[in-house]
């Protein structure tokens, strides 16, 4: 076999980067990227570990946590970071800097939900459990819905930034994964984003994918 | 060029980092400081009813960090390219999950357990940032975050550890390229101006 790296550097650039995804074996939050990747069409090693496993793989985390990723052995850290560099190297982070941050935005207020989503899942004590839960329920997730449903409506119902499918629209079908799963019907007011949700689901890329998952309580 | 207007609250809060980057990349802006009374009647006519929100030629902008990485990219503060960029968004992120540790102590009402937060802050929660800031300095060469020059790390962190500092002046005083990198903003022309006369919040 030719060695061709002392070669043309066109061949460098068509050279695709290796990508190893690091994280549990859960959705949490790894599951965006994931989504990315698959949306994309692009290969990577998706390894997913136990708690036990991850002490051997600690030391590699730029800041001991995961998920992290590696590019071609270049570490990179905090889930929407990568979510976002990947869905900039994959043409999924719209056409231009303005929609980038509407697409940005809709991932920061994903993350607003999910610092309450998070609560009552740390609550120890069973009756403060209760009322997060009740919150979450009768407050959080129905001015949440709401927000989503307006942003998406604003921009004619079916993609939430510009013509075509985004990070923005991967970063709200994963942010109601774990809501959906305690209140199956938060989106029952919600027309477009119902019919927003259905359509991710049915992408030829992500179905498969979403079909044979496990489930994870995360 | 496009104008802009930043609206947030009176205080440095979630609206300061969108001010320190138009100061650090001397650009003008109308710095719309809204007072406690007039909220209500603008809540309405933002995106997702809160503020900080960013007007560009009258288009709206909602989310602080989602704001401070769209001007940083539009003034050159956002490294040289994508994978600077996503190091500077590392960084908003690690001072992020900063933030969320600091402010459990800010709403906890509970006197003893704010104590035992705050005790975890000084003794596990600040060191730990504050050598993480300070060792990926070293490994930049020890002048900037991301490449080398200021860019929107920069600033996220500096601005990140300003109420920690009112709080503890001396927090940082074993952190001698943290230090040197807060002395080095101070110094730069605007921002520095900027940073010596703005007014004392408490957030």
């Amino acid at each position: 076999c030719t060695d061709f790296s002392n070669h043309s550097p066109l061949l460098k650039i068509a050279t695709m980067p290796s990508y190893k995804l690091y994280y549990f074996d859960v959705r949490g939050r790894g599951e965006l990227i994931r989504y990315v990747f698959l949306a994309a069409g692009k290969e990577f090693d998706d390894i997913r570990f136990t708690s036990e496993v991850w002490k051997e793989h600690k030391p590699k985390a730029p800041y001991g946590q995961a998920p992290f990723l590696e590019i071609d052995g270049k570490p990179l850290a905090q889930s929407n970071t990568i979510a976002r560099y990947l869905a900039r190297e994959f043409g999924l982070a719209g056409k231009d800097s303005w929609e980038q941050a509407k697409i940005d935005e809709l991932l920061d207020l994903s993350e607003d939900m999910f610092k309450e989503v998070g609560k009552p899942i740390f609550e120890k004590d069973e009756e403060k459990k209760k009322e997060l839960l009740k919150n979450l329920t009768d407050v959080v997730y129905p001015k949440f819905v709401q927000l989503f449903e307006k942003s998406l409506t604003a921009n004619g119902g079916k993609f939430f930034v510009g013509n075509e499918l985004t990070l923005g629209d991967l970063a709200v079908y994963c942010a109601f994964d774990t809501p959906l799963k305690s209140s199956p019907n938060l989106m029952d007011d919600c027309p477009n984003l119902k019919a927003q949700r259905s359509m991710v689901e049915g992408l030829p890329k992500l179905a498969a994918y979403l079909k044979t998952r496990k489930d994870s309580h995360i | 060029m496009p104008t802009y207007k930043l609206s947030y609250f009176d205080l440095r809060g979630r609206g300061e980092l969108a001010r320190l980057v138009f100061k650090a990349a001397q650009r003008d802006f109308e710095d719309d400081r809204v007072q406690r009374e007039d909220w209500p009647t603008l809540k309405a006519s933002t995106p997702f009813g809160q503020m900080p929100v960013l007007d560009v030629d009258g288009k709206k902008l909602a989310q602080s960090n989602t704001i401070s990485r769209f001007l940083a990219r539009e003034f050159n503060l956002a490294g040289k390219d994508s994978f600077e960029q996503a190091q500077c968004d590392q960084y908003l992120e690690l001072v992020e999950d900063m933030f969320k540790e600091f402010a459990k102590a800010f709403f906890e009402k509970d006197e003893e357990k704010k104590k035992e937060i705050n005790k975890n802050l000084s003794e596990v929660v600040f060191p730990k940032f504050l050598g993480l800031f300070e060792k990926a300095l070293e490994a930049n060469g020890g002048s900037f975050l991301v490449g080398n020059s200021l860019s929107l790390a920069d600033l996220g962190v500096y601005n990140g550890f300003d109420t920690p500092l009112q709080q503890n002046p001396k927090m940082m005083d074993s952190y001698p390229k943290l230090k040197a990198l807060r002395s080095r903003i101070e110094g730069m022309p605007t921002i520095g101006d900027y940073l010596k006369n703005r007014k004392v919040s408490d957030i």
